[in-house]
């Protein structure tokens, strides 16, 4: 058998993009890891601690109360603003409504704006008294109690729907891409099969979209997980009252560069990653699954 | 040219014509920007006031010794705060002066001592007897281990601010109360309700659970502590408790006479001139920024000492500050020395900051400037320097722990908690509530401990 030829060609065409890739990404990922062993004041005071960090990161009460706030803050985000934007979407692709594009516009545009103006424009909205939404409560039922701390007693719903008001209309877009790709032969023949709105909905709609929106899910999940901006500006830099909008990356980035304990963020980072490096997989293994019923 | 344009054509669609057409604009104008090379000994500087106080001071340092200049460099908080920790836990280049706040600074002495990447100013400060000219309790939070760190700008004695048009108007003498029990009592009949809708639109004092701002400063006026004198964690002293529970007295209940007002936000400042709450705690250097951004309060609050935690205690606190250190690897130590003693010795500089800013200098010889004694007509026509100066000898000790922030946090998470406690079980009693503060201090002390003791550098530390 002749032996094959090593041909330097397709190495030397990805040799940019690889050095690059190294550089910029395995290196420091390498780095962080080696840094999530060591307890570290700069480069030159570095001291080897093993799996200390990892071990505190267990016990600390703080890292949890950031994990289950993420959570709360996850499943808000899912259990609220998916099937929002799945409503937007189902409204805004029947064909029988005016103005379709300008309400598809109007519910997409906030998400153009970024989560920090969001944060910023909400941060005034939800103040006690002067606030947007106490003060026309408290117009509108003077029962309403104008101090209503939004931001001291309810942190994390207040973030959700900061997140909603941003998000709800960027996973509408994919939704509605997603519908469009519907077969109307499928509805039609459903419909004259007898089938009414929900049934054509939850045996032709939703199987169709079931892959995007899966995806959507996961991108959710992924985006959930990393939130930063949103509680880094609402609540001031800090993590709320009693730590109640603390979340990981919050706790990350505290640890890390206001407490200085570069080490022991590397280590709150990979487990964040190896998370959601799990939960890709699991979404991967569950659409596999579905597929294949 | 028709083949040039079709070559164009071929390679390059319409909208990448463009955006390559811009970038070679925006290349030609960013090469042609006129450059000043920096000169000079840098000096980086945070707090904008401070900055433009500076320059001319500066300018006329650089035209008396022209070789040895001082390069003012005005930077964002974190910006500096990033440039400079990086510079010092890596070698990146950081100035040879450097002005950071007292957040900031205690950030750099996380590390061991050798480490720190200020200079020790020990022996400097000692042999020119600097500690007695400056005020002593100033120097506390840029002394770490024992080693002295930085020079203090400012000695931030806390003030009660009042609203005199609305105290004076009900006929009520400010003069009876010494301690924060005659305060809320004599002031009691201000908290009405105007509108009738069962709330009062009026409370006594400006200070909340969630904002760290006044619990923090009766804490330090109390006697209480975060962080004890050798810098290990005390938050679970037994007087922190029992400044939380009767904090908590103040802020919920029945007999609730505390609000919470935005900081900084317009609202906040809106707040403050319709009068929502009468007194404030305000630091020398808040005044000076209430004349800036809330011009209209101007004639209508009046000064005095904070009402004592208990008879004959303490009439003050403080809170913020600001230190001048130097980069440990600068080559130029005499001359930004030198430099550094001129501007915060400087009688003419110590007068120019405190009508920019309402700050006090903290060079003890300085305080018997007339300009301290001069009316000031946001405070009624009070010489607000003067009582500033007054209370500024008995500030209490702050200590320079890189966690003290983080000490704080824990602090106001427990009185947080605390709050919760007292509203879940209608306990709005200070004794009853002392109990359940101490419990929930121990709680957050252990872990507190063991959160500091992570650091194996302080651990190791003599």
């Amino acid at each position: 058998m002749k032996a094959t030829r090593f041909n330097p060609a397709p190495w030397l065409f990805l040799a940019p993009f690889l050095g690059i890739f190294c550089l910029f990404t395995i290196w420091p990922l390498l780095r962080s890891f080696i840094l999530a062993l060591q307890q570290t004041y700069g480069p030159g005071t570095t001291e080897w601690v093993g799996l200390h960090n990892f071990r505190y990161l267990l016990t600390d009460p703080l890292f949890w109360k950031a994990a289950a706030n993420t959570v709360r803050f996850t499943l808000g985000s899912l259990l609220v603003q998916l099937p929002i934007a799945l409503g937007l979407a189902l409204l805004l692709n029947r064909p029988g409504i005016r103005g379709r594009g300008f309400f598809r516009l109007t519910f997409f545009a906030p998400s153009l704006v970024g989560l920090p103006f969001v944060a910023m424009l909400f941060a005034p909205i939800l103040e006690k008294r002067t606030g947007l939404i106490n003060a026309t409560l408290h117009q509108l039922f003077p029962l309403w109690d104008p101090e209503f701390a939004w931001m001291q007693e309810y942190v994390m719903s207040s973030l959700i729907l900061a997140a909603l008001w941003m998000y709800a209309g960027f996973n509408m877009v994919y939704f509605l891409a997603a519908l469009q790709n519907v077969s109307k032969d499928l509805l039609e023949a459903a419909e004259i099969d007898g089938a009414n709105a929900w049934q054509r909905f939850r045996h032709v709609t939703l199987p169709e979209i079931a892959p995007i929106a899966g995806f959507i899910t996961l991108l959710s999940v992924i985006g959930s997980f990393q939130m930063f901006e949103l509680s880094f500006i609402l609540l001031n830099n800090s993590g709320g009252p009693e730590n109640r909008g603390l979340t990981i990356m919050m706790y990350l980035y505290q640890s890390g560069f206001v407490v200085g304990d570069l080490g022991y963020a590397s280590a709150i980072g990979w487990v964040l990653a190896l998370t959601l490096m799990g939960i890709a997989l699991f979404q991967r293994w569950a659409a596999r699954r579905y597929e294949e019923r | 040219m028709k083949l040039l344009r079709d070559q164009i054509n071929r390679y390059l669609s319409p909208g990448a014509l463009v955006i390559l057409i811009i970038a070679i604009i925006a290349i030609i104008i960013a090469a042609l920007l006129p450059r000043q090379p920096a000169t000079g000994i840098p000096m980086w500087i945070s707090a904008e006031p401070h900055f433009h106080a500076y320059k001319p001071f500066a300018r006329e340092w650089n035209e008396r010794h022209p070789e040895r200049a001082i390069n003012l460099v005005l930077l964002h908080g974190t910006a500096m705060e990033r440039r400079m920790l990086s510079g010092f836990m890596a070698g990146t280049p950081v100035a040879d002066i450097i002005e950071p706040n007292i957040g900031v600074a205690a950030k750099a002495f996380a590390g061991p001592l050798e480490s720190v990447g200020f200079l020790d100013l020990t022996e400097r400060v000692e042999a020119e007897g600097l500690l007695d000219k400056i005020n002593r309790p100033s120097f506390a939070p840029y002394t770490s281990r024992g080693r002295i760190f930085g020079l203090p700008h400012d000695v931030h004695p806390v003030l009660l601010a009042y609203r005199a048009d609305i105290v004076e108007a009900a006929g009520i003498d400010v003069s009876q109360i010494e301690t924060w029990e005659d305060y809320f009592r004599v002031l009691r009949p201000l908290m009405v309700d105007t509108t009738g809708d069962g709330r009062p639109n009026r409370y006594l004092l400006e200070a909340w659970h969630t904002n760290p701002h006044a619990p923090s400063i009766i804490l330090l006026q109390a006697g209480g502590m975060l962080i004890d004198e050798n810098d290990r964690p005390a938050l679970n002293y037994p007087r922190n408790a029992e400044v939380l529970a009767r904090l908590i007295t103040w802020m919920a209940g029945p007999n609730r006479v505390c609000v919470d007002i935005e900081t900084y936000s317009a609202s906040g400042h809106r707040q403050r001139l319709d009068g929502l709450a009468v007194g404030f705690l305000v630091p020398d250097w808040m005044a000076g920024s209430w004349k800036r951004e809330n011009p209209g309060l101007g004639g209508k609050l009046k000064l005095m000492p904070i009402p004592a935690w208990e008879k004959g205690g303490r009439r003050t606190s403080v809170a913020g500050g600001t230190m001048l250190g130097f980069n440990r690897h600068t080559e130029h130590f005499e001359t930004a020395w030198e430099f550094a003693k001129e501007l915060y010795l400087s009688p003419v500089l110590a007068e120019q900051m405190f009508r920019d800013t309402n700050i006090i200098t903290p060079v003890k010889a300085l305080w018997d400037s007339p300009i301290f004694d001069q009316p000031d007509p946001f405070f009624s026509g009070q010489p607000s320097g003067r009582l500033y100066i007054e209370q500024a000898p008995h500030v209490p000790r702050r200590p320079s722990s890189p966690y003290v922030v983080s000490g704080l946090e824990r602090f106001t998470n427990v009185l947080g908690a605390l709050r919760r406690y007292a509203d879940r079980n209608q306990i709005y009693d200070e004794a009853a509530l002392r109990i359940e503060a101490q419990r929930l201090l121990d709680e957050a002390q252990a872990e507190f401990e063991r959160f500091i003791g992570r650091n194996v550098f302080l651990a190791r530390a003599p």
